[in-house]
């Protein structure tokens, strides 16, 4: 396993990814593109905690509210560049991610689950109750463009804006193949499958977990800026259970434990949304009858009916 | 003048306390006997709420028959709900039964609001409106009918898994199924039974808390939620750990919406757990491994 060369499959991926905004014709299905690859990069760290560590965070979204708050605030109230609150937002998500994992991986199954929860809710409590500093509930608004320093050159919404996420998409795709492929994602599979077996093989657990941990929260405070930016406006919602149960149904319809599977969970997830748009309420109903039924005849999501993905993700699929 | 408002936010905290036990029972229960964490189980609590409403709205039967109908029939839909979803999963991993509770939960909430409608409702109770005046603590009829029967039915689940057969059996299969299943006894049934308790008890505490509140297909979330912090505060799979749990939950919050803010109530009792958890990871009233 020297070097990461880029397999056939991920190749023509990445090259249908690259040449899609060609083929969308449209303000609309621009932004459904966007929309989708924040979904899946959203999806993607998540996949970490859930597919990689074997853990259920229901913390998630408070992370993604964490960095999308973070650049948010430092490029409307403190005038500084998107570029500065992009770092600040991978920052701020896994300082907190950091600490709150030190606190409650210490703990696994429902309880993690729960201690998860209750850190989610306390900030989102914060977040809507302390008005003079995070502007409460109506969140924060105008929040302005990412802009290319020097070159002076705002990236708007549209194409411009699907490369920029495309852009993070690919990184942190490329960072979770990277991370599965060394010594630490090894550890991070063997801590789920056994973790007590584990232990004693020399690896240790919890810092295993926290690595993982913070990985994931920092890329989902990336994915919390970008959103923050493109739709330029947030709220204290994002910290809540609304933009946690559609994470987990992309990453557990899609295929969890792969990188293709969060993307494509993310793809269906978008699609069905617009599609179901005019059903209003039935869309959550499918929703959820679509992550059931997934979980009990198809636990390695979608992806798992491709056998050619199933050949490039061989290495992480043999220990499952 | 203080210790009116205490004592009155303590009584508040012991009806609310007593009502999140009552709901955390049958989590804790399904739990200890069949290692399922059930997310649903909210669900069955909205769903003994609104069976009680339609009971009463269309079938004008008075509220204390509608809170009985409504108890069994939502036991039955979670011995259905067992069949169909946690019966065949039974040998699969943890994670994969967790993700279909959490399913389920997410179908029931969502499948309420269309067939219920999402607009509040309010269960026209007989008991809500009338007020006791016991020394300085104000209390409706309504709550003070929580408090009792929640104590009578948490005596009631006390004594039958103690002393009946059944219950016996029920506690050989939370300590060891396939040492149960080998000394004879029926495991299916076992689950059966335990599924119809627990969902049954959901009921009743969405019967009889419904007319303190409105109440919408959503509630389910709310009640899980409660029920988990005091269940994983009480410890998982523990009776004993969910009584206590569930009191000091409901006092927390009463006392800490009075004396520090409203707006953190939710958060306090988060806090709460949180700070448990960190103490005694696997609950109060479990012993360490």
């Amino acid at each position: 396993m020297t070097g990461l060369r880029i397999p056939g499959a991920a190749a023509l991926g990445i090259a249908l990814l690259l040449a899609l905004p060609l083929a969308a014709v449209g303000d609309y299905f621009q932004h459904l593109l966007v929309l989708w690859l924040l979904f899946a990069l959203m999806a993607l760290s998540l996949n970490i905690i859930v597919g990689y560590l074997g853990e259920l965070s229901f913390g998630h979204a408070a992370f993604f509210g964490l960095g999308a708050y973070a650049s948010a605030m430092l490029t409307v109230h403190a005038g500084l560049p998107f570029w500065f609150g992009l770092l600040a937002s991978a920052v701020v998500a896994g300082f907190f991610g950091l600490v709150i994992g030190y606190v409650s991986l210490r703990i696994k199954g429902p309880q993690f689950a729960i201690l998860t929860l209750g850190f989610g809710a306390i900030l989102h409590s914060v977040f809507i109750n302390w008005i003079d500093f995070t502007n409460g509930p109506l969140g924060i608004t105008k929040i302005p463009p990412p802009r290319i320093p020097l070159l002076g050159f705002e990236i708007r919404d549209g194409v411009p804006f699907y490369y920029l996420v495309l852009f993070f998409l690919l990184l942190s795709a490329y960072l979770c193949r990277a991370l599965m492929r060394s010594r630490t994602g090894r550890a991070f599979i063997a801590v789920r499958e056994n973790d007590v077996l584990a232990t004693s093989l020399g690896i240790d657990v919890f810092r295993t977990k926290l690595l993982g941990f913070v990985v994931a929260t920092m890329m989902v405070g990336v994915a919390g800026c970008l959103y923050a930016h493109y739709i330029k406006v947030i709220t204290p919602g994002l910290f809540t259970l609304h933009y946690m149960a559609p994470m987990i149904i992309m990453v557990i319809v899609g295929g969890k434990g792969t990188v293709t599977g969060p993307i494509v969970g993310a793809l269906v997830y978008v699609v069905l949304l617009e599609v179901l748009r005019a059903s209003g309420s039935m869309r959550m109903l499918v929703f959820s009858v679509l992550l059931t039924l997934s979980v009990i005849f198809l636990p390695g999501g979608l992806v798992s009916l491709l056998p050619k993905w199933r050949g490039q993700g061989g290495r992480e699929k043999a220990n499952d | 003048m203080f210790w009116d408002i205490f004592l009155q936010q303590v009584a508040n905290g012991l009806v609310n306390g007593m009502g999140y036990v009552l709901i955390a029972v049958g989590l804790t229960l399904v739990f200890g006997v069949l290692r399922i964490v059930n997310f649903a189980h909210g669900e069955f609590y909205m769903l003994g709420a609104f069976v009680t409403f339609f009971a009463i709205k269309l079938l004008g039967v008075p509220y204390l028959a509608a809170v009985l109908l409504a108890t069994i029939a939502v036991a039955g839909m979670g011995v259905l709900a067992n069949q169909v979803l946690f019966k065949p999963l039974r040998r699969e991993h943890e994670f994969t039964i967790l993700m279909v509770s959490l399913g389920l939960s997410l179908l029931l909430a969502n499948g309420g609001e269309i067939v219920f409608g999402a607009d509040p409702k309010y269960i026209p109770s007989p008991f809500a409106d009338e007020a006791v005046e016991l020394g300085p603590v104000f209390l409706t009829w309504q709550r003070i009918i929580v408090l009792v029967a929640a104590a009578i039915l948490i005596g009631l689940v006390y004594l039958f898994i103690r002393f009946t057969t059944m219950g016996k059996m029920m506690q050989a299969t939370a300590q060891n199924r396939d040492g149960a299943a080998l000394s004879g006894v029926n495991i299916d049934w076992v689950h059966t039974y335990t599924f119809a308790l627990a969902c049954g008890l959901a009921a009743v505490s969405g019967a009889l808390l419904g007319p303190t509140a409105v109440i919408f297909p959503t509630i389910g979330e709310w009640a899980v939620l409660k029920a988990f912090i005091v269940v994983v505060m009480g410890g998982l799979g523990s009776m004993g750990g969910a009584v206590a749990g569930g009191l000091l939950l409901g006092i927390a919050e009463a006392l800490g919406a009075n004396y520090i803010s409203i707006a953190f109530k939710d958060a306090i009792g988060y806090g709460i757990v949180v700070a448990v958890l960190l103490w005694r990871p696997a609950g109060l009233f479990v012993a360490r491994k």
